[in-house]
This record gives structure tokens, sequence and C-alpha cells, in this order.
């Protein structure tokens, strides 16, 4: 096995892993901001949970594998190192962003769902009589 | 508070596509609309003092809580989905001002508003 060949296998592990990892972090976390969401309907919150991780995967995933391209021959581990060094943070960052973008979602929901059941912004001018329908 | 009803002017061009625009709207709060000073209003609301309904719209909530004028209108984007958010900033206190001033002037000049862009004579 070349050098080459080593740094992009150990660029894919490294970058799946990772993604795996955050993955799962926000599986097991955004459950609850979800659930609270739904009011407790925990199948929905589920649902939604997994369809925005499927997502996450498929873009990171992606991601991934259109970066995997280096553009020029690895000869030595110094190279190796150097170019795992670039791609491995590109990645990161990648996967900071996502990350940061699924908050975004999950508190944006929260705050829509928790301002259904907030009193009105304005205090009413008067209270007027009101006759109840027949 | 479940509905919301709004006593709107039913001569105004403007007010009557705000009406179209509303029946759109996905909401929170359901929406009656009786035009103002009507016999359906005295009906609903006998102690109302209806000569005051005409001049700016006017919203009564469930609860018998009257809204007059740029209350009234923060009230309806309250009642909306996609609008209660806005309700809840232009209600701050930093931009109640603001929002009073300008919902004001467009509701003193509705009737020019609608004559200015065809409204009036759209749905006529």
């Amino acid at each position: 096995m070349t050098i080459g060949i080593s740094t992009y296998l150990i660029y894919l592990a490294i970058s799946v892993a990772l993604t795996i990892w955050v993955a799962r972090t926000l599986h097991k976390n955004g459950r609850v901001f979800l659930v609270d969401v739904f009011h407790g309907n925990d199948a929905l919150a589920d649902s939604v949970n997994h369809l925005l991780v499927v997502g996450f995967y498929l873009i990171n995933f992606g991601y991934v594998t259109l970066a995997l391209k280096l553009g020029y021959a690895v000869t030595s581990a110094e190279q190796s190192i150097e170019a795992l060094s670039v791609k491995v943070g590109m990645v990161l960052l990648v996967l900071g962003g996502m990350h940061f973008f699924n908050l975004f979602i999950f508190s944006r929901m929260r705050r829509r769902s928790v301002q259904h059941n907030q009193p009105p912004p304005i205090a009413p001018d008067a209270f007027t009589a009101v006759r109840q329908e027949a | 508070m479940f509905s919301l009803t709004v006593l709107y002017d039913p001569e105004c061009g403007l007010c009557r596509r705000a009406h179209e625009w509303l029946a759109e709207q996905s909401k929170i709060v359901e929406l009656n609309f009786v035009p103002c000073a009507s016999d359906e209003a005295r009906r609903r609301y006998p102690q109302l003092n209806h000569d005051l309904t005409k001049q700016d719209l006017t919203v009564v909530g469930d609860d018998g809580g009257v809204y007059f004028g740029p209350k009234a209108w923060l009230m309806v984007l309250w009642s909306l989905v996609r609008y209660r958010d806005w309700a809840y900033r232009l209600a701050s206190p930093e931009l109640l001002p603001t929002t009073k001033r300008v919902v004001s002037m467009i509701s003193q000049n509705r009737y020019q508003i609608g004559r200015v862009t065809g409204l009036n004579r759209l749905t006529r």
C-alpha cells in the first residue's frame, strides 16, 4: 500500500468516525428538545429527530466524499500528515457549521412552540360584555 | 384566549384586501370578521361604543377585552402562526411608539391609500 492510499484511507476513517460521533450526539441530545416542541408526542419527535440525522449524514458524507481528492502525489509521511490536517480540518469546520445549523433549527422550533401558549403582547384598552352565541 | 372578533370597516378597500389576506393565513387564534357598527356587531357587543369602532380597527377577545387602533393590529398579528413573534417584537417598549405612529398613519389615511392603489375599485 502506497503512502498516498494510506492517506486517503486514514482521511476516510477519521471523517466517517467524526461524522458518526457528531450525528449520534445530535440524535441523543436533540430528542429532549423535540419532545418538548411536539408537546410530549414522542413518536413524532423521534420521527423528526431521525429525519434530521439522516439529512445530517447525507450532507456530511457527501462533503467527505467530494473533498477526498488531494490533487497532488503524497510521497512522505510529513506530506501525508499535512494533507490530512487540511482535509480533516475542513471536515471539522463543515461538521461544526452543520451542527450549529441544527441547533438553530431546534431552538427556532422550540421558540415557536413556546409562543403558541403565550399571552397577548399588550393589555386591552377596556372590557365589554359579550353576548354569547345563540 | 381562543377567538378574536375583528370589527373592520367594510367601506375601505385596503381593509377588504387585508381581510382577504388574513383569511389565507394559518392562525393560532380564530378570527371572526364582523363589519363595524353593523347589526351583528351591535348584537354581539351591546355595551360597546360603536361610533368609535368606525374610526379605527377594533378587536374584541372572547374574554371581552377591547383592543383599539394599533393594539388591534398587534392582536391580529398575534393570532397568526407566522407573525406571532413579530407581534411581540413590535409591542416591545422600544418599538411600540413607532408601531403606533405608523399604524395610526396608515389607518387614518386608509381611504386615500385605497384610492391611490386602486383597491377601492378593485373589489367593488
